[in-house]
């Protein structure tokens, strides 16, 4: 009987796809007009602004430091958390004052320099609610443009940082290279209470 | 499981069709050519985009002045709108043309000047520089780097080309086929892209565009042939089938370079640094790609069946798809 259903629910389910895809659209095939526009714009919008992208390349380091299994976790988890965060700014009315993005700044590159270990379910919710936060910056920003589609592309290009740089600083072998990590993110610390020193001194 | 999967791919599918006419990449183009010392004839080709006429508006220096009625025509893919100005006697030196709505789209727009000496200048309004300053003859590395700019943009926007040279790579085995391939479809699409762009041949849009889509369409059952172990002549000679449909891509390279109506002593140099800046595209593109593959065999990710599927599936819908849709234009073009 659940199997039945479970079949009819898929069927249904495939109707609805069809359906919603035979729907007329404007066909306009030029060679370069590829349709991809909106996923490109969201590919730029986070390569265009180190407010997203430095944490996003903070998070890979500090995944990549962890060890394989923690860079598995946030090659899926960061970009769908980011995703989900993403259309939840889509439909909210405002942005919050607090600078939220710097405190992420400095929480990264503190466990960075640090070289901090942490429990598998800590990490896994740190990537989860960086994710979501700047997701919902970014869908925000991409309301009154891209939106949805911006929001894919923002997921695919960060999923493709989080593979290669994680991948890249698991394969460091020398100890030194690790050093030059967390120097790294001793900076990425050092930018976030900057912003976060410009945001209360704008505020007195 | 089979059916989450094609729900999948038509989901994606369905992502791109809801956005066909979403962007419009083809260039606009201003030319100004000299009549006498103070007078200008300006036509300014606006493409359309998005089916209506572009957001971009010419704004031309304020002290100069229309001469007659200025006329305007609408073509399939552009308005061209036609004006003669004089400059009341004034040098157009260092005089700025501005594109104000540029900003809002993805346009690159060609301007070229021809003077009465024969001098000619060109330059490049983007949506990031929506403007464009006047002035004489410039270095070639600047033009170079304009053109360069241009064929690098255009295979990286150029999601048709990408989904073809991913085709290949997920069909190819080995360092050297990949070499191989890679060099073929290069060699070949260099060749096409020179033969249309010197106007040798000349290999009409709709067709192209169909063609193009049916070579992607092509490389979806073999990906998915390749990755369940089967062997065909493309899984032997991946090289053969990248020079054979490399042909047909030059053609579609040859369209982005040719609608920037580019001054025919630009001509060798423009295709040099296109074509160099569609390799350097390509070469990127491969480059994460096998960036890609190397993070997910660092990370140890193990991927299900069905994910394993998944890019065959999708570079043979994307392909089916964009035939379909592109034959019914050609067809709709021809009744």
């Amino acid at each position: 009987m659940k199997r039945s259903l479970l079949h009819n629910l898929r069927i249904l389910l495939g109707a609805a796809l069809s359906a919603a895809l035979l729907q007329p659209s404007e066909a306009a095939a030029h060679l370069v007009t590829t349709g991809m526009g909106p996923v490109y714009d969201g590919i730029g919008h986070l390569l265009l602004t180190p407010e997203d992208l430095v944490p996003a390349l903070a998070m890979s380091l500090y995944a990549g430091m962890r060890g394989r299994a923690p860079g598995r976790r946030a090659l899926f988890l960061f970009p769908l958390a980011w995703l989900l965060g993403g259309f939840a700014g889509l439909s909210a009315s405002g942005t919050p004052t607090f600078p939220l993005p710097a405190i992420s700044f400095l929480l990264l590159g503190a466990l960075i320099a640090a070289d901090l270990r942490m429990p598998d379910n800590i990490f896994t919710v740190l990537a989860l609610a960086v994710g979501i936060m700047h997701g919902f910056f970014n869908g925000i920003a991409l309301k009154a443009g891209p939106s949805g589609l911006g929001l894919l592309g923002i997921m695919a290009a960060l999923f493709v940082l989080v593979a290669i740089v994680s991948a890249f600083v698991l394969s460091l072998k020398p100890p030194w290279a690790r050093i030059a990590v967390r120097v790294a993110g001793s900076w990425v610390a050092a930018m976030g209470l900057l912003m976060i020193g410009w945001f209360f001194r704008g505020q007195g | 499981m089979r059916s989450i999967l094609v729900g999948m791919i038509f989901l994606f599918n369905g992502f791109l069709l809801g956005t066909v006419s979403a962007h419009e990449s083809q260039p606009g183009s201003l030319e100004m050519k000299q009549l006498a010392p103070d007078r200008y004839d300006i036509i300014w080709r606006a493409p359309i985009y998005y089916g209506r006429p572009h957001p971009a508006q010419l704004q031309l220096p304020e002290d100069w002045e229309t001469i007659g009625q200025p006329t305007e025509r609408r073509r399939a893919d552009a308005i061209v709108f036609n004006r003669v100005i004089t400059t009341g006697g004034k040098s157009i030196e260092g005089k700025i043309i501005r594109f104000p709505g540029l900003e809002a789209t993805i346009t690159d727009v060609f301007i070229r000047l021809k003077r009465l000496d024969g001098t000619m200048m060109s330059t490049v309004a983007r949506p990031t520089k929506p403007w464009a300053e006047l002035r004489g003859e410039r270095p070639w590395y600047v033009t170079a780097g304009e053109y360069l700019g241009l064929g690098f943009h255009h295979i990286l926007m150029g999601i048709d080309h990408l989904l073809f040279v991913l085709g290949l790579l997920l069909i190819v085995q080995g360092r050297m086929m990949l070499l191989k391939t890679i060099t073929s479809f290069t060699v070949a699409h260099s060749i096409t892209l020179a033969i249309a762009t010197l106007g040798y041949a000349h290999a009409p849009l709709p067709p192209l565009n169909a063609a193009i889509a049916l070579s992607i369409l092509f490389l979806g059952p073999e990906v998915v042939r390749s990755r369940r172990g089967e062997t065909s002549l493309t899984i032997r000679f991946p090289w053969l089938v990248a020079f054979a449909f490399g042909l047909l891509h030059g053609f579609g390279f040859a369209s982005g370079l040719s609608t920037t109506g580019m001054p025919k002593a630009e001509l060798p140099w423009a295709l040099l640094w296109f074509n160099v800046g569609v390799e350097l595209g390509q070469l990127v593109f491969v480059f994460l790609a096998l960036a890609l593959a190397w993070s997910f065999k660092t990370l140890e990710v193990r991927w299900p069946r069905w994910a394993q599927a998944l890019p065959g599936y999708t570079v043979g819908s994307l392909g089916a798809y964009w035939t379909i849709q592109r034959t019914v234009i050609l067809l709709g073009g021809l009744f």
